[in-house]
């Protein structure tokens, strides 16, 4: 097919564009062994730990907020609401004999 | 007379490497470089994403040194970190939205392109395939390696290599010929 031949002679003529990378290449080792001596410092250890526990912090700040909203007692069923209510209605009926 | 001390095999270099030697890991990187930043030159855009892709690729082999047990040559373990790199990072431009602008080429008149103007015009077809399209096409056409070495460098079947390179053709084909770029 036409298009076909067209393509192989755009991949061989690429295949000869390879970039000159020799330039790029020099002094590659010493850049590499810093960035990795500036990797392995504790402060970037905790930083990058710290930027990879934030979804894990955010999940557990959302858990226990939807935990404590599905725990939070009713109206009706906690005790201490109950006992408070008693007693003013107790006060109210003291002091106004009824 | 001196003799000329026999270079360290790599699986030494490796085992130094991975005890703390940081200079035994530098003549691993010496040793490699080449091969790395050839690969890394066709995945990258320019000078300093070659730079930035080439130290990616040698910083994740070192954090990766404990898994290499020397079941394969060294140089193969790190052209299977190398692809999985360039792999990482072409999702990633995918998902940035990056792509070369058509106004940018400078698209060539002659029925057999020279080769920058070719290399450019594969930039623009490429830069509009899937990661995994622009992968195959690249190792099986330009790096000219096998089917059987791709699959071993990415991990999918021979069958898988084969239906994703001629699917990339075809979708190349076509991102050129909507374009009008050849």
């Amino acid at each position: 097919m036409p298009g076909d031949d067209r393509l192989e002679r755009l991949f061989a003529a690429a295949r000869a564009a390879r970039p000159d990378t020799a330039r790029a290449q020099y002094g590659f080792e010493t850049r590499l062994l810093a960035r990795l001596r500036v990797e392995r410092e504790p402060s970037a250890l905790w930083a990058a730990w710290t930027w990879r526990l934030i979804p894990a912090f955010a999940a557990l700040a959302l858990a226990l907020g939807v935990w404590n909203y599905a725990a939070l007692p009713g109206p009706d069923n906690d005790p201490a609401a109950a006992i408070a209510a008693d007693f003013d209605r107790e006060l109210v009926a003291y002091f106004t004999g009824k | 007379m001196t003799e000329a001390r026999p270079e360290p095999a790599d699986e030494r270099l490796v085992a130094a490497a991975r005890a703390g030697d940081d200079q035994a890991f530098a003549a691993l990187v010496s040793r490699h470089k080449a091969r790395v930043f050839g690969m890394a030159a066709r995945f990258a855009r320019d000078a300093q994403e070659i730079e930035d892709l080439a130290q990616e690729i040698f910083l994740r082999a070192y954090r990766k040194l404990g898994a290499f047990h020397g079941a394969a040559p060294f140089e193969h373990w790190l052209s299977r970190v190398a692809v999985r790199c360039c792999y990482d990072r072409l999702r990633k431009r995918r998902r940035e939205g990056v792509r070369v602008p058509l106004e940018e080429l400078e698209l060539p008149a002659a029925p057999d392109p020279g080769a920058e103007a070719a290399r450019e015009v594969l930039e623009y077809g490429l830069s509009r395939l899937k990661p995994a399209e622009r992968l195959v096409i690249t190792l099986l056409e330009l790096e000219e390696r096998s089917v059987r070495e791709i699959a071993e460098l990415t991990g999918w079947s021979e069958g898988n290599v084969k239906v994703r390179a001629h699917r990339a053709r075809q979708a190349l084909k076509k991102v050129l010929e909507e374009s009008h770029a050849w």
